[in-house]
């Protein structure tokens, strides 16, 4: 793709998600002025990188929100909710038109007519009676104004035009003038030129225009007797006009991802090759002078890797934000379409993690939100009739948990049902009958995640068609990570996906077992122990062991790979694993080291192997097959 | 009455209410150089406020009533500047 196009798609994506962003946070707060000159620039930039390329009704759209926000910083246009609204349907078009230059290299049919109707809705955001009073006004008594505002006092701006008949009515507008509290200025305007007063000095001429530190409803107060003649507002604060602090932003460069993959690939090489040496020196004649400086030298290698690993992890590293940031306007309009009210909260966006990662968090999170509002979240009547709000809460919240990153979703909606996923679960044909009477609630719940399983009463054009939570669970599995619910009954449900903050490298212990040697990861280990045979009890067909005052059953790896159990010797080698949200003994005849290994998932023939997470280079060049315990149990 | 005619000027004196607006405009049409006094002036009715805007006689001295002068008599002077530029 031509070079300037692909880096106009890219800002483009960019200065509109941040514009849509500043509007809803200014749809909350129309008073942050920072948000406000942070919209009007993300538009305007984007306005002029639109009349490179045949644009042209994108950039007329621009231009007309541009005006309104423009307006909006004057303080010429009152900000409002249909304004907000006008303005984030006009982003939300040059999205899409964005994403068909992208894929066709010109906007689609009807573009034109679509930008037309939003221009026309833009202008009618803007009327004109409302221009140009404000800005004036401000500039007029600048000092004042910035006094005020610097001591913390609101400024608010008046506009009453009395009618022509006024003074017949007994109304004195320059009284009500001296009334006003906090007044920092007051100009007088003609409503026609002072001509046309004639001979008559009792029709009133006059506009006075007003700025006060009263708080707007207590000037309506004042004025209430001509309140059809009056228009109070606040206007925006404008931002204190500060050069940008070159030294103290941060500096930043983009560098194409695949660059930055290249070298997390070319790190995981050499510390491949940083293995192999550590198995050189291990060889090397033990005792010798050199083989002491080289064991020296290796260790301090080591450290220089590790070091350089975790730099490289880090230029991969990718703020949630990135994802997280379109779910609000997404739940807006979801929750709008569905009909439901709901509070949507962020917590913890600012956590980095792996891009793929953050990257695969996407999908599974837009269905999880999906779900929530669907089937989660009630329509407000019934929240109502069950004494909950009217609007649902929805929280979407990411933490840190050692070398894991924690996202969880909670509503406070209706909650699942298990006795009712049971019964669905065997009409649907998921599970048998029998199957279905041996699970708890707990598991109940989990039936969610089974193929062809849906709860929707009707498949809505929103949650899809029963694939959904199927999908989460197998795309949260491919990242490496877990999902769970949790959920009570009348007072919602809690989603948590548990995943790794970075992907590429995984630590794994090699262990032997039948002849071969064979990886299983590090995060599935919870212990090694050595145990005497006579500790191992049968149980039933298979053997078990006493661990920490609990019994685990005990499984032996060689014949879990489809070999022959070897004989017991006089002890027993195990790892403790967890899988499964199980924990269980795995027998091994021998427990070697732990490796740090960059791993691909499998491929060729070995794809078709199951109980295989993937595969990697040992340092002696071999390649080590890890185990997927979880697949390889099940 | 509070608008007088005296010593070749029209004078403003202590509250100027409604009426006093035909009386000023008068006044001024009779004599359209003669300035206008506010030394003694109270407060102004806004149909008085509007005949110096429309009318734009000489203004001398600062209004006695505290809200005139501070307020009502540079807005006046604004209203006229500005009148005066674009007729």
């Amino acid at each position: 793709m031509d070079e300037l196009v692909g880096q106009f798609l890219l800002e483009g994506r960019e200065l509109l998600q941040q514009a849509t962003e500043d509007l809803l946070a200014l749809e909350r707060d129309p008073r942050d002025a920072a948000r406000l000159a942070e919209a009007f620039r993300a538009v305007h930039t984007l306005k002029g990188s639109t009349g490179l390329f045949d644009l042209a009704p994108m950039g007329r759209a621009l231009h007309a929100a541009e005006d309104v926000l423009a307006a909006l910083r004057a303080g010429t246009r009152q900000p409002d909710a249909a304004g907000f609204a006008v303005l984030l349907r006009c982003l939300a078009a040059c999205a899409a038109w964005l994403e068909a230059f992208a894929s066709h290299g010109a906007l689609p049919e009807g573009a034109s007519a679509e930008s037309a109707a939003l221009v026309a809705a833009l202008l009618r955001a803007t009327p004109e009676a409302a221009v140009d009073w404000v800005a004036p006004l401000l500039a007029g008594a600048a000092p004042a104004v910035a006094a005020a505002r610097a001591a913390g006092q609101r400024v608010v701006a008046l506009r009453y035009v009395p009618r022509p008949d006024c003074f017949f009515l007994g109304d004195d507008p320059m009284a009500l003038a001296r009334d006003v509290p906090g007044l920092l200025a007051l100009e007088l305007r003609d409503q026609q030129d002072w001509a046309a007063l004639g001979d008559d000095p009792y029709r009133c001429n006059l506009v006075l225009e007003m700025l006060s530190t009263a708080a707007p409803e207590e000037l309506r107060r004042l004025f209430r007797f001509v309140a059809d003649q009056v228009e109070v507002l606040e206007p925006a604060v404008a931002p204190a006009a500060t050069a940008p602090d070159a030294a103290a932003a941060p500096t930043t460069l983009r560098v194409e991802a695949a660059r930055v993959d290249t070298l997390v690939e070319l790190v995981g090489e050499l510390t491949v090759a940083k293995n192999a040496l550590a198995h050189l020196v291990a060889g090397a004649a033990a005792g010798t002078p050199a083989a002491q400086a080289l064991a020296a030298e290796q260790l301090a290698l080591d450290g220089l890797v590790g070091r350089l690993h975790r730099a490289a992890m880090a230029l991969r590293l990718t703020p949630l934000r990135r994802v997280f940031r379109r779910f609000p306007l997404l739940v807006r309009d979801m929750a709008a379409q569905l009909g439901k009210q709901v509070a949507f909260t962020l917590e913890g966006d600012q956590l980095e993690a792996d891009r793929v990662v953050v990257d695969g968090l996407a999908e599974p999170l837009l269905h999880l939100l999906r779900n929530a509002l669907d089937h989660g979240i009630e329509a407000p009547a019934q929240r109502l009739a069950a004494g909950k709000p009217a609007a649902g809460t929805l929280v979407l919240a990411a933490r840190q948990q050692g070398e894991q990153l924690l996202v969880t979703l909670a509503d406070d909606g209706a909650g699942l049902d298990p006795a009712r996923l049971r019964r669905l679960a065997r009409e649907r044909g998921v599970l048998g009958a029998a199957e279905l009477a041996g699970l708890d609630d707990a598991a109940s719940r989990e039936l969610i995640f089974l193929p062809g399983f849906s709860t929707a009463a009707a498949v809505t054009e929103i949650s899809g068609r029963g694939v959904g939570m199927q999908a989460v669970r197998a795309a949260v599995r491919a990242l490496g990570g877990q999902v769970s619910v949790a959920s009570t009954l009348g007072q919602g449900t809690l989603f948590t996906l548990a995943l790794p903050l970075s992907v590429s490298l995984t630590t794994v212990v090699t262990v032997g077992a039948g002849g071969e040697v064979h990886g299983v990861p590090l995060a599935a280990v919870v212990e090694t122990l050595t145990l005497p045979a006579a500790r191992i009890l049968p149980l039933g067909a298979g053997e078990a062991f006493a661990w920490r005052d609990r019994t685990l059953p005990l499984l032996r790896l060689d014949a879990l790979l489809g070999g022959v159990a070897a004989p017991r010797c006089g002890t027993a080698r195990l790892l403790v694993v967890q899988a499964g949200g199980q924990l269980l003994g795995l027998e091994v005849d021998a427990v070697l080291r732990r490796l740090e290994l960059a791993m691909r998932p499998p491929s060729g023939l070995l794809a078709r192997m199951p109980g295989l997470l993937g595969t990697g280079l040992q340092g002696d060049g071999r390649v080590l097959l890890v185990l997927n315990l979880e697949e390889l149990l099940a | 009455m509070s608008v007088l005619h005296e010593g070749g000027m029209l004078r403003l004196l202590g509250n100027c209410p409604v009426e006093d607006a035909e009386a000023l405009m008068a006044g001024l049409r009779a004599a359209p150089d003669c300035p206008v006094d506010l030394a003694a002036a109270g407060a102004l009715h806004a149909a008085v406020v509007q005949v110096l805007i429309a009318l734009r006689p000489r203004l001398l001295n600062q209004p006695e009533d505290g809200f005139a002068r501070a307020w009502v008599l540079p807005a006046v002077r604004r209203a006229v500047a500005h009148h005066s530029v674009t007729t």
